[in-house]
């Protein structure tokens, strides 16, 4: 299920791993930061949800997780994600979310900004 | 959507029956129960339909909708169900297919666990678990005293798993998933003990409640959430509020146990308070999830909620020293619901308005 990482552009700051056209990243990224967590007035992305995004010639891969398989927003948070990554995704391309367990979510994934506003 | 309807009747019916039944209980006739053949059975199950009735089935909906089975939808249909023969009088039938909801609850539980093996998950099934037995004590013929410790350490279990969840954003987590476990296990010991000893068993689970309260207070993300804003501020408030009153809920159980007339404190500030005031700062962001409903969240949100609260502390603190205060305070304890079922119907009204039929029909 994980991607290869031999070609990941990874800057130092990206909050996620990133595969393709490097004029996308930041569009998507913004989009993605656009989608907050009801609960704790954070994006999915300073939560550390997303696992990943790769773009090829057809596609829009977006790998995210869940803190809790229990969590009935799940759909809401998914939904609102392809809304959002709607707007700024190429019309040619197409957009798929995928949710994943492995490997579950843990804090480390938080950003900083997250973990200073949670105490940490 | 003749589903979704289908299962907000049923939730519906539940909770107007089992508040109908708590206001008989104090002597609020709205309307003449005596006008209703079937008054005394509402009278005699208004936990069962507030508890399993209602909330059972809403978290049943919620559960469902988590794990994205269709099939998991047969417990909330069972236990909203079984609330409908129980308004119906069908005791038996009703008091049997509220276990069946229960066991189908659990099997949902167990697919949660499966997919996510952590302690909250594990905690969400063990509380499934304290419903099989309260429903099954129930069902057997067992009094309040034997059920209600079961049936409500199945909806505070699945409250403080879920808030165990969203404490792994905050750095004391390792402390909080060690100790979550031991005093919840303390609550289901005080409600095994209850059975066999009312005076023993009480004075422990009222324990475990308050301490429970306490773990919340030191734990929860909501002291870090109130000073944000909207819908996130709203939920912590709600949260916030909640743990008060789970607080006072420990403490008069135990003083129930003790012989001290506390036993409506117990009930509705743990029932009412905790478990209503959660149900209500989740409400405006599990109902757009669930019934695909989308509101449109305000400051007007605070008005039920502030509401409930006023209501309580009429009824259970002044309500203490006079039964037709405690009798007024119920009256304001169903009047703060309608109106968070008005606000939230408001809301919607709102949502629709401002961004149009398509974008409601969009909801998602």
């Amino acid at each position: 299920m994980e991607s290869p990482v031999t070609s990941l552009v990874l800057p130092a700051a990206a909050p996620f791993p990133y595969e393709g056209p490097e004029h996308l990243q930041g569009p998507l990224t913004a989009a993605l930061s656009r989608v907050v967590d009801p609960e704790v007035s954070m994006s999915i992305v300073d939560v550390g949800l997303v696992y990943g995004v790769t773009v090829n010639a057809e596609l829009v891969h977006v790998r995210l997780t869940m803190t809790s398989a229990a969590c009935p927003v799940i759909e809401l948070i998914m939904d609102e994600a392809e809304a959002e990554l709607d707007k700024v995704v190429p019309p040619e391309l197409h957009i798929r979310l995928e949710l994943v367990w492995e490997p579950p979510w843990s804090p480390d994934r938080m950003s900083s900004g997250a973990k200073r506003f949670m105490g940490w | 959507m003749a589903g979704r309807a289908l299962f907000a009747a049923l939730a519906g019916v539940s909770l107007v029956g089992g508040i109908a039944g708590g206001l008989w209980r104090l002597g609020v006739a709205v309307p003449d129960p005596l006008a209703f053949a079937w008054a005394g059975q509402v009278l005699l199950v208004h936990g069962a339909l507030m508890i399993c009735g209602f909330l059972g089935t809403v978290i049943g909906i919620e559960r469902a909708a988590a794990v994205n089975q269709r099939w998991a939808l047969a417990a909330p249909l069972a236990s909203g169900t079984a609330a409908l023969c129980l308004l119906l009088g069908h005791q038996a039938a009703g008091a049997w297919l509220g276990v069946a909801a229960a066991v189908l609850f659990l099997a949902v539980n167990g697919l949660v666990v499966w997919r996510q093996r952590a302690t909250h998950t594990l905690l969400l099934a063990v509380g499934a678990g304290a419903w099989v037995v309260g429903s099954l004590l129930f069902a057997l013929g067992q009094g309040g005293d034997a059920v209600f410790p079961w049936w409500f350490a199945f909806l505070v279990m699945t409250i403080a798993a879920e808030r165990l969840e969203m404490t792994r954003l905050m750095r004391r987590w390792p402390a909080a998933s060690a100790t979550l476990p031991a005093v919840l296990s303390l609550l289901l010991a005080g409600a095994a003990w209850s059975g066999a000893d009312p005076r023993a068993g009480g004075i422990l689970y009222g324990a475990a409640l308050a301490l429970l309260a306490v773990w919340l207070v030191v734990f929860d993300v909501a002291r870090r959430t109130v000073s944000t804003h909207g819908v996130s501020r709203y939920m912590a408030i709600c949260l916030l509020g909640g743990y008060a009153w789970l607080g006072i809920a420990g403490a008069a159980w135990a003083a129930a146990a003790l012989g001290w007339p506390t036993r409506d404190i117990a009930l509705h500030a743990l029932g009412l308070g905790f478990v209503i005031s959660m149900v209500m700062g989740h409400a405006p962001v599990v109902l757009p999830a669930v019934a695909r409903i989308k509101l449109r969240f305000g400051a007007f949100f605070y008005l039920p909620l502030a509401a409930l609260h006023l209501s309580l502390l009429v009824r259970l603190v002044l309500g203490s020293f006079s039964e037709p205060l405690r009798a007024a305070g119920a009256s304001l304890n169903a009047a703060a619901i309608v109106f968070f079922a008005v606000t939230v119907a408001g809301a919607a009204i709102a949502w629709r308005i401002q961004y149009g039929a398509e974008g409601a029909r969009k909801t998602r």
